[in-house]
């Protein structure tokens, strides 16, 4: 440490016992109010998820990869599922596509409602905290009906879902749906218009497109920039079915900072996702054709993988979320699976952002970056 | 954001100014708009900063090893434009007991971490990286490489790592047997919790 230059100097860490740091500590080198030097520390979570998809089949892969963001679930099994139908030569058939978009959506969604509540508490707004978790719980519901699970769902495996919609979870997710369009003007009210929240937020963490790029930032975290950088339209995937409906992907234009997003920008931009991602359900649940759920050579072909290689991403609710595959010939297990968080560069490039921040500020730069310990420890 | 994307869009472009620079680069292009690039390892770094120069708003996406065995590795580096929708992926194949590539840190620093992680995980040195200090492991495991094919996730080397080591289990009629919930009387104060 460079303690050495002033010797006023002190050295503080932020977790991993605080409250809002939920499995993660960062060394801060203090000099009054102001910090000098940020170290993040990662590892806490380490469970090695990539060596042990070695030792799993390819179906039991996917449910390690969801296992690191439950919130997420149905966007962060994706990457590997789609790596594997690349290799097998799987057809995924239309019905699945469209019903593995609308879930995807709904998680993200569920995933936003989330963080807001947190972000909120980090705050110290607690009944925000609250609020959105309520909503959450009906999306939960949906996911229930849907699976039989709260979290972990399972849903995306290789050639397809695993299961079929019923009426049951058409109107779940319909009645979450209108839950949180009845509730989203009143968060906004309270979270964008409110003074507390501005003064807390505003030309705090503010970083342009540019250096966001160099440090690895992808998702919300560079779309509240004003880059329209989001895979669902850059990459499109012919196993989702993104194509089948009408958006834009959103993204804000601060007149103060153009190519600049700061902690409000970012939150700002988390409520557009939420918008985006309503408008995207609502057109795909009509349109779910008949048909199977899944490629009914799935069995034989998931089993044994012939030699290859291949990338899955996805565009999942905190950025680029991606996994690498290798498989040898006739294998049942990876060769080697690389997976790659989007937190994995948020929480990275802190070490950038935060130094001469106030310490109160630093974590509203971190709740702003919508982390997840799960994705850079794996 | 168009006006500083100067860079000509398409991968096998791209793929045909660096092999014009670089001869001993092979480049093949992949599905869509992908290219990938082999490359000897001491060229990655010249490479790297050709690319950087030549699409600006390349996003470092990932970055990884892969134990091909008999001390054979590969190094992949994955980059994503989105101004030009276009995926560059280098190939770097390494070879030896602990070997080492120039870091690449300074130019793109998301790809830090990576290395760091790298590092801890394959043995791969990375000169000219500012800290290649463990992130994810524990101290036990430092020196030991994980992802390396060689190493063995069975008890068998358990000592060898530090950790702690699992009680033996004592045979079966030396056991004491195990009560039935319903009889075992609660301790008092302690709650399941």
């Amino acid at each position: 440490m460079k303690t050495d230059i002033v010797d006023d100097a002190i050295e503080i860490w932020f977790g991993p016992q605080h409250v809002s740091a939920h499995g993660w500590a960062t060394k801060l080198t203090l000099v009054g109010d102001y910090i000098v030097e940020c170290d993040p520390n990662a590892g806490y979570f380490h469970r090695s998820a990539e060596k042990v998809m070695e030792f799993r089949n390819f179906r039991q892969g996917a449910l390690i990869m969801e296992r690191l963001c439950m919130l997420e679930a149905f966007l962060a099994e994706y990457p590997y599922v789609t790596a594997v139908e690349k290799i097998a030569g799987l057809e995924v058939p239309e019905r699945a596509k469209v019903m593995r978009t609308i879930m995807m959506e709904a998680s993200r969604i569920h995933s936003l409602q989330f963080w807001w509540g947190q972000f909120a508490a980090e705050l110290g707004l607690f009944t925000m905290l609250l609020w959105p978790w309520v909503d959450r719980e009906f999306f939960l519901d949906a996911f229930e009906e849907l699976s039989g699970s709260r979290h972990a769902v399972s849903y995306n495996t290789p050639g397809g879902v695993k299961y079929d919609f019923n009426e049951g979870v058409i109107a779940k997710l319909e009645r979450a749906m209108d839950r949180i369009e009845d509730r989203l003007p009143k968060f906004k009210d309270m979270l964008l218009r409110g003074p507390t929240f501005r003064v807390r937020t505003q030309g705090i963490g503010q970083f342009t497109a540019e250096q966001g790029l160099k440090w690895g930032l992808s998702g919300p975290n560079i779309k509240a920039c004003g880059v329209p950088m989001d895979l669902r339209k850059d990459d499109p995937d012919p196993s989702l079915a993104y194509d089948m409906c009408d958006w834009e992907v959103p993204t804000v234009h601060n007149e103060d900072h153009p190519g600049e997003s700061d902690a409000y920008d970012r939150m700002v931009q988390r409520f557009l996702e939420v918008e985006t991602s309503l408008g995207i359900i609502k057109q795909l649940l009509p349109q779910v054709p008949d048909g199977p759920i899944i490629d009914p050579k799935h069995r034989a072909k998931a089993n044994r993988l012939p030699e290859g290689e291949a990338y899955g991403r996805v565009e999942g609710t905190r950025g680029v979320t991606t996994l690498w595959l290798k498989t040898q010939d006739k294998a049942q297990t990876p060769w080697r699976a690389k997976i790659r968080g989007p937190c994995f560069s948020s929480y990275y490039s802190l070490k950038h952002l935060v130094p001469s921040s106030k310490f109160a500020d630093f974590i509203v730069i971190f709740g702003s970056l919508d982390p997840y310990p799960g994705w850079w420890d794996r | 954001m168009s006006e500083h994307m100067k860079s000509s869009g398409s991968a096998s472009t791209l793929g045909r100014d660096i092999v014009n620079k670089f001869p001993e680069v092979q480049a093949n292009p992949l599905e869509g708009n992908r290219i990938e690039l082999v490359m000897p390892a001491d060229k990655i770094r010249a490479i790297v900063a050709l690319l950087d120069e030549s699409v600006s708003d390349f996003l470092p996406e990932s970055m990884f090893a892969v134990d091909l065995e008999n001390d054979q590795y590969e190094l992949i580096y994955i980059f994503w434009s989105h101004s030009n929708k276009l995926l560059c992926q280098l190939r770097v194949p390494i070879e030896g007991e602990a070997p080492e590539v120039e870091s690449v840190s300074d130019i793109y620093p998301g790809f830090e971490w990576h290395e760091r992680e790298t590092h801890e995980m394959f043995g791969i040195g990375f000169s000219g990286h500012p800290d290649l200090r463990l992130l994810l492991l524990p101290e036990e495991l430092e020196g030991k490489y994980p992802l390396r094919k060689s190493f063995q996730t069975d008890r068998s080397r358990l000592e060898e790592s530090g950790l702690p080591q699992p009680k033996p289990k004592p045979p079966a009629a030396e056991r004491p047997a195990r009560p039935t919930p319903s009889t075992t009387p609660k301790e008092g104060g302690e709650s399941p919790e």
